[in-house]
C-alpha cells in the first residue's frame, strides 16, 4: 500500500484506536516511521480522538494526583527515615548521664547527712565526758584549796594495832568553822551491811559523840566525806565499823583508826 | 500532535517531573474513556489513579519505536477500568447502564469538563451520524477488535474501516 493508499484506507483509526492485530499494528508503525505523511495522520487522529474523550469526562480532582505521586514515593521515604537522628541520641544521652549524676549526688548527700549523725553523737559523748572531766577537776581544785588553807590542820588517823594495822585516815579539821573533811582512801572498803561512823572524842572523861557516817550523805570528794557539826571541843576523831544505819556508842572492838588533835 | 518522546525517556528513566507533566497532558483523554465505562467520578477517579499508578509501574515496556505512547495508554486505561466493572460493588451499585455510551454522557449531564469548546463539541457530537456514534463508542472508548466490532454492528470489515475513517474526518475538521 502506498502512503496515500493507507492513509484513505481507515486502517489509521483503528491503528489509533488499538483495534488492529499485532502483524497489522507491526506494519502500521514501520509506515509511521519511515512516511513524515503516514505520521502526521496518524497525530491529527490521535488528537481529534482526545479531544472528544477529553469533553467527555467531569474535571478531575486534584487528589488524583496526589495520591498517584504518594503511591509511587513511600519506597524513598522509607529510605530517608532510616538514616540516624544523632541530635536526638546525643541528647537522650545527655539526660540520662545527667539523671544518673543526680542519684549519685543524691545518694552521696545521704551518706554524708548519716556522717554527720554520728558525729553529732561523738561530740555529744565527748562533751559529757569534758563536763565530767570539769567536775572532776573543780572537786580536786576545792580539795586541794582545802589542803592549801590555813584554817584546816591536818590530823593523821593511824590504824589499830589490834584490829587495822595497816589503815589511816585523815581529818583536816577547821576548828573555827567546826567544819572537818574525812579522807577514808587509807581504809578498806566497808563489808556488806556494815558502815564506818565517825566520832569526836574528849578525853577525859572519854566521851565518844558521834559526828556522822561515812555514806553517800557526806560525800565530799573521790574518797573525801565532809561533816558540819562538829563539838567545840574535839580533842581526838576516831572511826568504827558499825551495823548499817550507825550505833549510839561507838564499837571499840571495831576501832579502826584513832588520832588526837594537837593541842 | 506530535509525540513528547524526550518527556517519555525521561519518565522511564525515573523522573517524576517528566511524570508529572505526561499526566497532565493525557489524564483528561485517559479520563473520558473511564468515565464512559463506569459513569460514576468516585469509582472513576480511583480507577484513573490506578491507571497512572501502572503507567508508572510499566513505564519501561512501553517503546517508543513500536507504536502511540496513547494507544498504549489507552489500552491501559480500558482494561483497568473493564476489570472495574467486574468487581462485586461495581456491580451492585450500576445495572441497568450499559446501553449508554459517550453521547449519552455529553447530552445528559450538566457536570462535564468546562473546557471552552466543550459546547462547540456537544453540538457537534449531536450532529454526528448515529452510526459514527456506535463505531467510535466500541472501537475507541469499549476498546473492541475490528472483527469485534463489525459483527456487532452487522456489516462487513471494509464498511467499518470506511465508515470508521469518514467520522473520524468529520470529527476531525470540527475540533482541530
Amino acid at each position: 500500500m502506498t502512503p496515500q493508499e493507507l492513509i484513505t484506507s481507515g486502517i489509521l483509526e483503528l491503528y489509533v484506536c488499538g483495534a488492529l492485530a499485532d502483524e497489522e499494528h507491526k506494519n502500521i508503525t514501520a509506515a509511521i516511521n519511515t512516511n513524515a505523511e503516514v505520521k502526521r495522520e496518524v497525530e491529527n487522529i490521535e488528537q481529534s480522538l482526545m479531544e472528544l474523550s477529553k469533553n467527555t469526562a467531569p474535571m478531575i480532582s486534584n487528589n488524583v494526583w496526589a495520591r498517584v505521586l504518594a503511591t509511587i514515593r513511600p519506597v524513598r521515604n522509607l529510605q530517608t527515615n532510616r538514616s540516624t537522628n544523632w541530635p536526638a541520641i546525643t541528647g537522650w544521652a545527655a539526660a540520662i548521664i545527667c539523671l544518673g549524676g543526680i542519684f549519685w549526688m543524691l545518694n552521696q548527700n545521704g551518706d554524708l547527712k548519716e556522717n554527720i549523725l554520728l558525729t553529732e553523737e561523738e561530740n555529744t559523748v565527748l562533751k559529757e565526758k569534758i563536763n565530767e572531766a570539769s567536775k572532776t577537776v573543780l572537786a580536786h581544785e576545792n580539795v586541794l584549796e582545802i589542803l592549801r588553807s590555813k584554817d584546816f590542820n591536818t590530823i593523821v588517823l593511824p590504824g589499830n594495832q589490834a584490829v587495822a594495822p595497816q589503815a589511816f585516815s585523815k581529818v583536816l579539821y577547821n576548828k573555827t568553822d567546826a567544819v572537818a573533811y574525812i579522807d577514808v582512801k587509807g581504809l578498806p572498803k566497808a563489808p556488806e551491811g556494815k558502815v564506818y561512823q565517825v566520832w569526836s572524842l574528849v578525853l577525859d572523861p572519854l566521851t565518844p559523840t558521834s559526828i556522822g557516817l561515812i555514806d553517800v550523805t557526806s560525800i565530799a570528794g573521790e574518797d573525801l566525806y565532809k561533816f558540819n557539826t562538829i563539838p567545840a571541843i574535839s580533842q581526838a576523831f576516831g572511826i568504827t565499823l558499825e551495823p548499817a544505819g550507825g550505833s549510839e556508842s561507838p564499837t571499840l572492838s571495831q576501832l579502826y583508826t584513832l588520832g588526837t588533835v594537837a593541842p | 500532535m506530535d509525540q513528547p518522546n524526550e518527556l517519555i525517556l525521561e519518565m522511564q528513566n525515573g523522573d517524576e517531573k517528566a511524570f508529572a507533566r505526561i499526566y497532565s497532558m493525557y489524564s483528561e483523554a485517559l479520563y473520558g474513556i473511564v468515565y464512559s465505562i463506569l459513569k460514576e467520578s468516585d469509582i472513576a477517579e480511583e480507577t484513573l489513579q490506578d491507571v497512572f499508578i501502572k503507567i508508572w509501574n510499566n513505564k519501561s515496556s512501553y517503546d517508543i519505536d513500536k507504536g502511540r505512547f496513547f494507544t498504549w495508554a489507552l489500552n491501559i486505561a480500558r482494561n483497568t477500568s473493564i476489570d472495574r466493572t467486574r468487581s462485586k460493588a461495581f456491580k451492585n451499585s450500576r445495572k441497568n447502564l450499559s446501553t449508554t455510551n459517550f453521547v449519552d454522557i455529553l447530552s445528559g449531564s450538566d457536570s462535564l469538563n468546562q473546557s471552552t469548546n466543550a459546547i462547540g463539541i456537544r453540538k457537534f457530537v449531536d450532529a454526528l451520524k448515529p452510526v459514527c456514534i456506535k463505531i467510535i463508542d466500541l472501537l475507541y472508548f469499549k476498546g473492541f477488535t475490528q472483527k469485534d466490532a463489525a459483527e456487532q454492528l452487522e456489516i462487513p470489515l471494509g464498511t467499518l474501516k470506511t465508515r470508521n475513517r469518514n467520522c473520524i474526518k468529520q470529527l476531525q475538521s470540527n475540533v482541530l
